[in-house]
């Protein structure tokens, strides 16, 4: 086969989204409202993700130790912390720091009565890696001899994950329903491109083009038609998330990832996934003619 | 004589009840030109479908172009398909395309070279005497015109074998004439033909092998001598456009070799 003999069956795949314009456009517009909403959950998801970040970070867990432990038990409790997986750093936090932050929190007056006492218990200030893995690790760390408590002050980010993790199972669902639909609506368009183009692919088979020739023009539609779509899915994505952003940043104190920060990868992954969203509808449409024989593909 | 299709008793059933081929034996040599003729369902349709690899025998042994085709490979049957040109009785000439994108398209569905294209098809058209129809689409044509535009697309890929299901069918008798006229003339430069018909008056008038199935069966296969009657032919000879008749040898012989010239042999694979 020459190059020049694909490029035939190249612009013929171009010329189908052409002759078939109306059924061309219905399967763009379907496939623009699948990429731009799996975009959206996906933005939704990693500004949910960031969010969590920055509570995670300002929201350490504290490990209070046992009463009357010794300096250097303290520190072997804190290698034993340091040890665990989730762990991403471990600050011991002794009772005279922790009475003197209080003091500077709330006044000297408040502790007057407690003299020279001091009922603060030594702790450990801990950043775990991954919050949705919180309560296993909290679990573990409280199993370390010497460890008395650990107070749960990441509330706020354990729900924030919890909310990603329904966001991220939700937009996977959200991502294979619509997969599937733009899939087989584009496998609809180029059908009736198919059914149109009969006596061409009856012809090509009497002739004795091989199964790839005949179906390069289709599959080239389909890709054609997951281009154009994933294009024009990216420039709308950019306008909504933007417009949306704007609302909910004069909401709720929130700065939003911006988006120009991940086109990139959003615009690469539209573009492949319409391609290949495009080429297996061509795929799949043709196979059914590519199974039938004379008048067969004729439908006599 | 070499054959270019043998059938060693070739069934062929569709159900338990419908026997569309049974039992037939028979070949067809390189270069002859046959008529294949029966009344309607008599298994006509199927003798060809089997040639082409439309459909698989339920029973026996075909061979064209010395290859067993009875169990061939699903991705071997283009290439087989190379070796054939299919005229159709409708035609089936693509209404948006120009008679000479018609013709072009069945070099492009192969993967042919656009200068081998470009070279190529002019002489097809010429040959058939249509080069003044190129621009026209078919719509424009009459059905003798329409049919030759067919046999063109056949032809253009320079195939080992011409089938013609029906050619005439759907064309006046003296335009039936004038193509079977034409696919004896492309017969005489070494090209197998095979005709499908009913026509009986039309396959009186050449001088070719009859083969005759009924029922599934070949009945009789004869060459005819009752049609030596030569003013009948003249008569019929008169029709042939007259740009055509006297420059068709000259074409035939022209475009054979410019087919071997620019790579066009029929057991091609690509």
């Amino acid at each position: 086969m020459s190059f020049s003999g694909l490029g035939y069956l190249i612009k013929e795949g171009f010329k189908n989204v052409w002759n078939n314009r109306i059924m061309s456009i219905a399967s763009v517009c379907v496939l623009i409202s699948c990429l731009v909403l799996t975009g959206s959950a996906v933005l939704f998801s990693m500004n949910v993700s960031q969010l969590v970040e920055s509570v995670g970070d300002s929201n350490e867990t504290t490990v209070y130790l046992d009463d009357g432990l010794s300096r250097i038990e303290a520190v072997y409790v804190g290698r034993d912390i340091q040890k665990l997986k989730n762990i991403e750093k471990a600050e011991y936090y002794s009772k005279d720091e922790a009475i003197a932050e209080y003091k500077d929190m709330l006044g000297e007056e408040v502790f007057e009565n407690l003299k020279d006492d001091n009922p603060l218990p030594d702790a450990y200030k801990v950043s775990m890696d991954d919050l949705s893995k919180y309560d296993k690790t909290v679990e573990k760390i409280l199993k370390i001899k010497g460890v008395d408590s650990v107070s749960n002050r990441s509330d706020i980010a354990r729900r924030l994950t919890e909310i990603n993790n329904l966001v991220q199972t939700l937009s996977f669902w959200i991502v294979l329903a619509l997969g599937i639909i733009s899939l087989f609506i584009i496998s609809n368009t180029i059908r009736a491109t198919m059914h149109n183009r009969r006596f061409e692919i009856s012809i090509m088979k009497s002739v004795g083009a091989t199964n790839a020739f005949v179906r390069i023009p289709f599959v080239v539609e389909g890709m054609v038609i997951g281009f154009i779509a994933s294009v024009i899915s990216t420039v709308a994505l950019i306008f909504l998330y933007d417009g949306i952003m704007n609302i909910v940043s004069n909401l709720i104190p929130f700065t939003a990832m911006p988006i120009m920060s991940v086109i990139g990868y959003v615009a690469v992954t539209f573009i492949i996934a319409g391609i290949v969203i495009g080429a297996l509808s061509g795929f799949i449409s043709i196979r059914k003619y590519l199974k039938k024989e004379g008048n067969e593909i004729l439908g006599w | 004589m070499d054959k270019i299709i043998e059938f060693k008793n070739v069934s062929k059933n569709y159900d338990s009840q419908t026997h569309a081929l049974n039992d037939v034996s028979v070949s067809i040599d390189k270069g002859e030109f046959a008529f294949i003729v029966g009344a309607s369902g008599a298994g006509k349709s199927t003798f060809l479908k089997l040639i082409m690899h439309e459909e698989s025998p339920s029973q026996g042994t075909i061979i064209v172009n010395g290859t067993n085709v009875s169990n061939l490979k699903r991705r071997k049957v283009p290439y087989l398909r190379r070796n054939m040109g299919i005229v159709f009785q409708d035609f089936r000439l693509i209404e948006k395309m120009t008679v000479y994108d018609n013709v072009a398209f069945a070099m492009r569905a192969i993967g042919s070279n656009p200068s081998a294209v470009k070279k190529r098809v002019p002489y097809i058209l010429s040959l058939v005497g249509l080069s003044h129809k190129a621009k026209s689409r078919p719509s424009e044509l009459s059905g003798g015109e329409q049919q030759r535009v067919s046999l063109a697309r056949a032809l253009v890929n320079n195939p080992a074998i011409i089938i013609a299901d029906e050619p005439t069918g759907n064309i006046d008798p003296e335009m039936s004439y004038e193509i079977i006229e034409l696919l004896s003339k492309i017969n005489e430069q070494g090209t197998t033909i095979l005709v499908v018909t009913h026509e009986h008056d039309l396959v009186r008038r050449f001088n070719k092998r009859v083969i005759e199935i009924e029922k599934g069966r070949v009945v009789s296969d004869t060459k005819q001598n009752f049609s030596n009657d030569t003013s009948d032919i003249n008569e019929g000879s008169d029709v042939i456009n007259d740009a055509l008749k006297p420059s068709i040898d000259e074409v035939i012989t022209e475009i054979k070799g410019q087919a071997e010239e620019i790579g066009l042999a029929s057991d091609k694979e690509d």
